[in-house]
């Protein structure tokens, strides 16, 4: 672990560099370029305003549009992980840099997206003059960063198993469906039974969303301590996503 | 001091029998309790060490682990068995611009690709001058490289490469791209390592490039190394192995094969068969043929073509004036090239045999045979004219 996160330092202008590259090919030759990363949300959100006004349910803005904004970093920082070592093969096979840097370069490229994101929300939130609760500002940066490192480890995961499963595009395109649908994004944890609850924080997307809500809009925040553990399981994953990654890493080339 | 050392080197790997790997098959397979695994060693119980400021020429057919010997020195791959020690820095001119993204512009490829092979910023803006002169594109070098041509492409990842001044270089096959002005550039750049005390490892098919370049040359045959030792012998014995296929030109063929061309015999005159001559060695070539039917006065002709397909010399029985009646059965014809006058290269020979009016083509067949001359002077070229001074 120490002579990873060594290597990692020792090339850090690669992973800079490796970063700014992903962020500038996302949008590079689009006519609005970068402010795509911000539209992106802002369009989503009014689809599924639309969408949940026609279903009837009551749902405010600021709520929706943070839902969709933790969805959209978990997400993409998924996809782009599965192209991350196979989509790289001329590299991996080729030039020796260790191979972390390249999952870790497109989730950190994410969170600079993901924290632009933000400050599109917070200048809505100003804009509808919606109460943000100054204290909870203060604790954000820690959900963000569990929230980071969940998305690393699921993207050390899927990046270094697509590799020897192709399969794993498909498989993850309908888990990803699938949690969607387990995540608060476009419904009020309210709608949730009781019973199910904690299972239903086994997904740490879940209590990141109710605590990142929580602690700005004074949302409730149901589950009490399982919120804790819920919490607990974004480091959990984090490991154990590196220890897959680096059981795998040694073969990739052998494999690409 | 070496600043290459490999003992016992062994590479193995499992091919699996099905192209595609899917979880699907995996998991079918795992329940049917097969192991559709098979063992293939790319590499095996190869030793050898290179001294520091030396060049090592890798030779072998595709194949023969050329390229898997590279990225274990590299170190993109494990070694199964066996070690590898690289003193110093490593840089790999591997697939040049392996790194570039089509998107960026050049100076944006430059700074990435110095990144991943290993340089600092402020080296790269050090060397950034003298990275866009060498590879000439001063002018393109805020265009994104998907608007550049091959050759563009090539010469900005051979600039980048040299560039990380690494103390072990490892070359594969980059000097078979671009076009003539760039790879004496190249060569010319390599002769300018070589002085400043580089370790290079090249790999090539161009086997002369080889002898010229390597004080020490590495044979490579299904995984095993088969000989180390002066270039000259090793590429002889290469030669000599006939294993060295993959580069050939390819064969062509047609006709009715009403008669056809069986096989071909290369002789020295002395009818000992051979595949190598010297200069001014006579080459005496023994055509089998096989005529299905009677052929009245046919023809037959040969041409020698040069290793890039382009031909040299061509010509037929009916031009040399040699009258044949008409052949039946089964025979051969004695062609004789007495002097020959090529220096040194590989060259092809097509053979063909045609009705007197050329209208029936009975068999053609293209770059069928070759074989290879050498010469022991400094002459060069690839013909050798019959000329003399006077002064």
């Amino acid at each position: 672990m120490r002579r990873i996160i060594l290597e990692i330092y020792q090339r850090r202008e690669l992973l800079k560099g490796l970063v700014v590259r992903n962020l500038k090919i996302r949008y590079k030759g689009s006519v609005l370029g970068f402010f795509w990363s911000l539209l992106d949300p802002l369009f989503m959100m009014f689809i599924y305003l639309l969408f949940i006004r026609i279903m009837r349910f009551s749902i405010d803005l600021p709520y929706l549009l943070s839902g969709i904004i933790v969805w959209q970093f978990f997400v993409m920082c998924v996809n782009d992980s599965l192209g991350a070592i196979s989509g790289n093969t001329n590299l991996v096979k080729k030039i020796y840099f260790p191979r972390v840097i390249l999952p870790l370069s497109q989730v950190l490229a994410n969170l600079v997206n993901f924290l632009l994101s933000l400050a599109v929300l917070f200048v809505f939130l100003l804009f509808i003059r919606t109460d943000i609760q100054v204290a909870g500002l203060l604790i954000l940066p820690v959900i963000v960063f569990l929230e980071a490192i969940f998305c690393l480890g699921l993207a050390l995961a899927v990046s270094s198993i697509s590799v020897y499963f192709r399969d794993a595009y498909h498989i993850v395109g309908v888990l990803l469906m699938a949690w969607f649908f387990m995540t608060p994004i476009i419904y009020p944890t309210s709608l949730v039974p009781e019973r199910f609850f904690s299972l239903y924080l086994l997904n740490p997307l879940s209590s990141i969303l109710i605590v990142f809500r929580g602690i700005l809009f004074g949302t409730a925040m149901p589950g009490g301590p399982l919120l804790f553990v819920s919490l607990g399981f974004c480091v959990v994953l984090f490991a154990v996503g590196i220890v897959i990654f680096a059981k795998l890493e040694p073969y990739f080339a052998d494999v690409l | 001091m070496s600043a290459i050392t490999v003992e016992n080197l062994g590479k193995r790997f499992f091919l699996k029998h099905e192209v595609q790997r899917s979880l699907k098959s995996t998991i079918l397979n795992i329940f049917r309790g097969r192991t559709l695994k098979e063992e293939f060693w790319a590499l095996r119980g190869v030793n050898f060490t290179v001294e520091k400021g030396q060049t090592l020429g890798v030779i072998g057919a595709n194949g023969a682990g050329k390229s898997i010997l590279l990225s274990l020195l590299a170190g993109t791959m494990k070694a199964t068995e066996g070690s590898v020690r690289v003193e110093g820095k490593v840089s790999s001119l591997l697939e040049l611009g392996a790194g570039f993204h089509p998107d960026l512009t050049g100076r944006e490829n430059i700074y990435l690709n110095g990144a991943i092979l290993g340089l600092s910023k402020n080296e790269i803006a050090k060397r950034f001058d003298s990275i866009v002169a060498f590879a000439e594109l001063e002018e393109f070098i805020d265009t994104p490289v998907k608007h550049y041509s091959s050759g563009m492409y090539v010469r900005l990842g051979f600039a980048v490469a040299v560039e990380v001044d690494p103390d072990v270089l490892l070359i594969d096959e980059v000097l078979a791209v671009g076009d003539e002005t760039f790879r004496k550039k190249c060569l010319a750049k390599i002769d300018s390592l070589q002085k400043q005390g580089k370790t290079l490892l090249i790999v090539s098919h161009d086997l002369e490039t080889v002898k010229k370049i390597s004080e020490q040359a590495l044979l490579l045959d299904e995984g095993s190394l088969l000989e180390i030792g002066q270039p000259r012998n090793v590429v002889d014995k290469y030669i000599d192995l006939g294993i060295h296929k993959q580069e050939d030109l390819e064969v062509k063929e047609w006709g009715n094969r009403d008669a056809e061309i069986k096989d071909i015999v290369l002789m020295n005159r002395h009818g000992e068969e051979k595949q190598r001559f010297k200069n001014g060695e006579a080459i005496q070539i023994k055509i089998n043929y096989d005529a299905h039917e009677r052929i009245d006065n046919p023809i037959f002709g040969y041409s020698i073509a040069d290793n890039d397909g382009k031909l040299i010399f061509g010509t037929n029985t009916q031009i040399a004036g040699v009258d044949i009646d008409f052949i039946e059965g089964k025979g051969s014809i004695i062609l004789m090239l007495d002097p020959n006058i090529l220096i040194r290269g590989k060259f092809y020979f097509s053979f063909s045999l045609h009705s007197s009016d050329h209208i029936t083509n009975y068999h053609r067949k293209e770059n069928w045979v070759y074989f290879w001359m050498e010469a022991d002077n400094e002459e060069i070229g690839f013909v050798k004219f019959p000329a003399k001074w006077k002064f």
